[in-house]
């Protein structure tokens, strides 16, 4: 058979036609326009192979960027004020109510899937996940975390201390016992960093832990009225008087430095968000304690601890909300039954998470296996306490600038009964 | 002609001038109008300008009322002394060193050129790299000094340079000038080197030694320099921030808690930007102040006869 030119070209064209539908037919429909989509930095790197994944798997046109955490939250205010629309952007717990009263993101009610994701979120996440007036869902978690407790189980085996402390009273005793034995200088790491995840969530945790009641029931600060707060305040001042707590860590500025001194093996006790113990346990290239030297106790006291929850929001504004949303679901829930993102996060950086089904996740349970005790953890959950409070308007002032009281206390510049009087008149100065 | 001539020189000048109302003069007095309102970003609803088709919003013009809740509140006040007392200890810091700095550098001695280079590594580093460097030296649990200072025995246990406010401001104080005397050096050098040998020559001839040749021709002769050192060290040290960022956080306690860090966190983490700007407006006001009580102190008694 000859082919002249004629017949040759419309061979080829065929066949070029064929090709590219053909793998078109193979790909899902790519999203009409761009998803924009912002974060503050934590593993960006992991966030754009996370995006790259959704823009090749399911047809996406997510566009991203990273915002420096201090400046995150203004940043995306001032974008929304000069008019620009950032469909899908992280929100912190503390700032997320302030978007919500003024418009910036929308409920999540309306759109398809989220009943099923109502029904897999852990109680706690779900009433975190809902407005101040509980009447609606505004967010999607990226993570959820609680305050732990972990020690160093060659330490305490090297002064003959058999079980990590399960009351307030055993761990200061055992903070005393190791400093006077020369064993650590400074055997107490209570997480009192100068930032927002630091002070403040421990003062909720410890309290909490004493049966005590920060916020009432309609979220006022009570504290001052609550003995257990007098208490945990009062074994605060004692174990820096003591020297039993490394000074500095009150101008620490995150939780994360915090956490780092934990890896040098020379503190026997640290207090501080469950995925900390990740580093601390499984990371031998740089953590002492590694691998699962470090441990994790049920937080002493009564065992109730402060539990949180960080936020994936939409835009109000959005003129893509299909396509929004689809990737919104992507990060914060699943897509298609693929729940690629929260399992990732929990693989990668121990974040943990909101929809208990993933401790079910083979992979996830060999993952958690090599830094922690999984089961504990999970019923160190059931103990958790959300607090409320975040969604009141005075919350994140309040949070930023009880720390300085708080430090007052500690250092015992303030009493302690001054000092928690502080706290609840502060709150009513904000209101 | 000479209208040609303006017009042109106009032309000339007319695009620089543009950039700099752009990027200075507009920020500077649409800051200066939010100092005076109530600012919600996420509320722009009050009234507003449109600049080349973007919406400038102005929000409600409440008066001096920022300013009157920032002068009536104490956290201000403390944070106002504590600045007071760090600009004062850092600007008589960075002159002096500066100064002392100069006066070495500007001998003749082997290695002249390199140590004038060295000089110079502290004030090029990010002050963000500044701050985790002296964190690596001070540091209590894992800090360099202490490290020496516990092997040379010549201390019981690691000091602590961050527990007490007091100590924590003085180390920040001494960071910053760590971080800022070789600019101010630079400057003093440069100065001296403008210096006629022959006034030098006429002294020793008087029979001047090295301290009175410093006390009656350099020193004279760098008034317009120390004026600038004091000016920009005044500026530098109101406005310091992210020293406290990266060491303090304004803590323990408010113990390091300056009014631009106050005024930082108003504007930044409780987003009340009416009242944040407000507190640094303060700042700048009295930086202007201290500009002319500079201006009367060093230079006005020494101005060009015309």
């Amino acid at each position: 058979m000859t082919m002249n030119r004629r017949t040759f070209l419309g061979t080829t064209s065929l066949a070029a036609a064929a090709a590219v539908l053909g793998d078109g037919a193979r790909r899902p429909a790519r999203a009409d326009k761009p998803v924009n989509f912002s974060g503050w930095v934590f593993k960006p790197d992991t966030v754009k192979d996370y995006v790259d994944y959704f823009n090749k798997k399911h047809g996406g046109q997510v566009k991203y960027d990273a915002v420096p955490w201090a400046t995150y939250h203004p940043t995306m205010e001032t974008r929304a004020m000069a008019g620009e629309i950032v469909d899908v952007m992280y929100c912190n717990s503390a700032n997320r109510e302030r978007w919500v009263d003024n418009g910036l993101i929308r409920a999540l009610d309306d759109l398809p899937g989220m009943d099923e994701l109502k029904k897999k979120m852990a109680p706690g996440n779900l009433e975190a996940a809902r407005s101040r007036d509980g009447s609606k869902v505004v967010g999607l978690p990226y993570f959820t975390s609680i305050f732990i407790l972990i020690y160093n189980e060659p330490m305490l085996q090297q002064a003959g201390i058999k079980a990590p402390a399960k009351t307030w009273d055993e761990l200061v005793e055992h903070s005393a016992k190791l400093k006077r034995d020369k064993v650590s200088d400074t055997p107490y790491l209570p997480n009192w960093n100068n930032s927002g995840s630091g002070t403040m969530p421990q003062l909720l945790s410890d309290c909490h832990s004493e049966g005590a009641t920060v916020f009432d029931a309609k979220n006022r600060v009570i504290v001052d009225q609550e003995p257990g707060a007098a208490r945990a305040m009062e074994r605060w001042q004692k174990v820096y008087k003591d020297g039993l707590v490394n000074p500095e860590v009150l101008t620490k500025t995150s939780s994360t430095d915090t956490h780092r001194l934990f890896w040098t093996g020379r503190y026997a006790y640290h207090t501080n968000h469950s995925y900390y113990l990740r580093t601390i346990a499984g990371e031998p290239e740089n953590s002492k304690l590694a691998p699962k030297k470090a441990k994790m106790a049920m937080y002493p006291g009564n065992g109730q601890t402060h539990m949180f929850t960080e936020w994936y929001t939409i835009n109000a504004k959005t003129k893509v909300l299909d396509d929004a949303w689809k990737f919104a679901k992507f990060l914060g829930g699943n897509q298609n039954g693929d729940w690629y993102v929260q399992r990732q996060w929990c693989l990668i950086a121990g974040l943990d998470n909101a929809y208990p089904e993933m401790y079910d996740n083979p992979e996830i349970v060999a993952s958690y296996d090599k830094w922690i005790d999984l089961k504990l953890l999970r019923e160190q959950y059931k103990k958790g306490r959300p607090n409320n409070a975040f969604k009141e308007p005075w919350f994140s002032e309040w949070d930023s600038k009880a720390i300085a009281i708080v430090h007052n206390m500690i250092r015992g510049t303030a009493t302690v009964p001054k000092g928690l009087k502080e706290l609840a008149a502060l709150q009513k100065s904000l209101v | 002609m000479k209208l040609r001539e303006s017009a042109l020189a106009w032309l000339f000048v007319g695009p620089a001038l543009l950039c700099i109302g752009l990027v200075v003069v507009f920020p500077l007095a649409y800051s200066l109008w939010l100092s005076f309102t109530d600012v919600n970003l996420l509320r722009a609803t009050g009234p507003a300008v449109e600049l080349w088709g973007m919406r400038v919003p102005l929000f409600h013009w409440i008066g001096a009322k920022n300013y009157l809740q920032t002068l009536a509140d104490p956290l201000y006040w403390d944070s106002l002394w504590r600045t007071l007392y760090f600009v004062g200890a850092f600007v008589a810091e960075a002159t002096l060193v500066g100064l002392g700095m100069a006066l070495v550098l500007n001998e003749r001695f082997a290695g002249r050129p390199l140590m004038r280079s060295l000089l110079l590594v502290p004030w090029s580093l990010s002050r963000i790299v500044v701050g985790l460097l002296w964190i690596g030296i001070l540091d209590f649990e894992f800090g360099a000094l202490n490290g020496m200072l516990l092997r040379a025995g010549l201390v019981d246990g690691a000091i602590s340079f961050f527990k007490e406010g007091w100590s924590a401001l003085n180390v920040l104080i001494s960071v910053y000038m760590w971080n800022q005397a070789p600019f101010a050096s630079l400057l003093f050098l440069a100065g001296m080197q403008s210096i006629s040998e022959d006034l030098y020559a006429a002294a020793e001839v008087d029979g001047a030694g090295y301290w009175r040749r410093l006390w009656y021709v350099t020193l004279p002769a760098l008034r317009p320099i120390v004026f600038l050192v004091l000016v920009l060290a005044t500026v530098n040290g109101f406005l310091m921030l992210d020293l406290i960022y990266v060491l303090t956080m304004g803590g323990p306690g408010y113990d390091t808690t300056t009014v631009s860090w106050h005024g930082f966190k108003t504007s930044f983490t409780f987003f009340k930007f009416g009242p944040g700007t407000a507190i640094l407006y303060t700042l700048t006001a009295l930086c202007l102040l201290l500009t002319v009580v500079y201006h009367k102190l060093v230079l006005a008694r020494f101005e060009p006869e015309a």
